[in-house]
């Protein structure tokens, strides 16, 4: 056996436990799952760490499932879907997205989001900006009705236009309020984006 | 690998990948110190030349290894710049969860950042006028969570972004908890 194989076989045995260890650890896992979903989630988990993908948020929709009462198949489901969003989102996000950027991307994928429109926020946004708000907002305010070329397209210009999270933020905020008061989803996310980066005054005085 | 492991070195790479950006007065500079170098070598004569070129060739161990060093400092440099923000990533920060039900028995919040344990983090009703609230330690980064009213109904905080995967059949809120909102 190559010295490649030894280190491959190695891997593998090392991420085929990140399940099993889990669920030595909390007695919910064990407990509460049958076997066949111990099988099923344990080859997900496997799976998902072979592409690279973070395992934390797999084992939280977990938890999520137990908390919330759903069966084993339902489980397995969310967490084979998760898994999925999460390497779209990874593939187009690239090794330098955090898990949290992941998570919240897999979020948005979820609401409808095409991948490729979140690798497209990345590459304007750099490297070093962190998407996980804006991804959040995005997952948010389509779920809350705004169509997605029109949610994609607000926050695409609102991390164009430099926005701080607390600008995203306050744009979801106001973006809700406005749609429980009976504005039209797209009209609301639209107008609120022109206004959430106004350039403070005082801040431009302070660079001259 | 570790996922850490592997997102350092791919950092490492991506940044010497990059093209090295050198301000004007680099040229000058360098040709200035080659002229001193040069000058001094001419006055040290043939001898001191023939050695000083023999110290690079017989050391290229302690190069590669001077060379891994400056990538090593280099990377955690790119590391801090990039991912740890003022608060360590996973520093725990105080977050006030804040629930307006009246008629309400009991309330919890439930989220990624007490693993989803029904009984771990309850709100008090302050002066039983139908305002519940805690606050709890989370973690810097993305949270998923609900609050839990009665032990039975599931409710979204109405305060917050929706998480869009509600795959159980109940609402969840996603909560962003950044080093800077401390």
């Amino acid at each position: 056996m190559s010295m490649r194989t030894a280190r491959s076989l190695l891997a593998v045995l090392l991420v085929g436990s990140a399940f099993r260890s889990t669920e030595a650890q909390d007695p919910r896992l064990s407990n509460r799952l049958d076997a066949p979903t111990r099988k099923a989630l344990s080859a997900i988990v496997d799976s998902a760490r072979a592409q690279g993908i973070p395992v934390e948020p797999l084992m939280e929709k977990v938890y999520q499932g137990l908390a919330m009462g759903a069966d084993g198949t339902r489980i397995v489901v969310a967490v084979r879907s998760l898994t999925f969003e999460m390497g779209n989102a990874h593939r187009v996000l690239g090794a330098v997205a955090t898990t949290d950027e992941l998570k919240a991307a897999a979020s948005a994928v979820h609401a409808g989001v095409p991948a490729v429109e979140l690798g497209k926020m990345k590459k304007q946004s750099g490297l070093r900006r962190s998407l996980t708000l804006p991804f959040t907002v995005l997952a948010d305010i389509v779920s809350r009705g705004v169509p997605v070329a029109a949610a994609t397209n607000a926050i695409k210009s609102l991390v164009g236009a430099g926005a701080k999270d607390k600008d995203i933020s306050d744009f979801q905020r106001n973006v809700s309020v406005d749609i429980e008061k009976g504005a039209q989803p797209a009209a609301a996310a639209e107008t609120r984006a022109k206004g959430a980066v106004v350039p403070n005054p005082k801040e431009d005085r302070e660079h001259e | 690998m570790p996922d850490w492991g592997r997102t350092t070195l791919e950092l490492m790479v991506q940044e010497l990948q990059h093209p090295v950006r050198l301000d004007e007065s680099f040229d000058r500079r360098v040709m200035v110190r080659v002229r001193r170098v040069h000058a001094e070598r001419r006055h040290r004569g043939i001898i001191g030349w023939l050695g000083a070129a023999a110290s690079i060739s017989r050391r290229p161990a302690w190069a590669a290894a001077l060379a891994a060093c400056v990538v090593a400092v280099v990377s955690i440099g790119i590391t801090r710049g990039t991912r740890t923000p003022a608060i360590p990533t996973g520093h725990a920060i105080p977050v006030q969860f804040v629930l307006v039900a009246p008629g309400a028995h009991s309330v919890a919040v439930v989220g990624d950042f007490n693993n989803w344990g029904l009984n771990d983090t309850a709100l008090v009703a302050e002066n039983h006028n139908g305002v519940w609230s805690v606050s709890a330690s989370v973690h810097t980064g993305v949270h998923r969570y609900a609050f839990l009213v009665n032990g039975k109904e599931w409710v979204a905080d109405p305060t917050a972004p929706r998480a869009a995967d509600d795959d159980f059949g109940q609402p969840s809120s996603a909560l962003v908890v950044e080093a800077s909102t401390q």
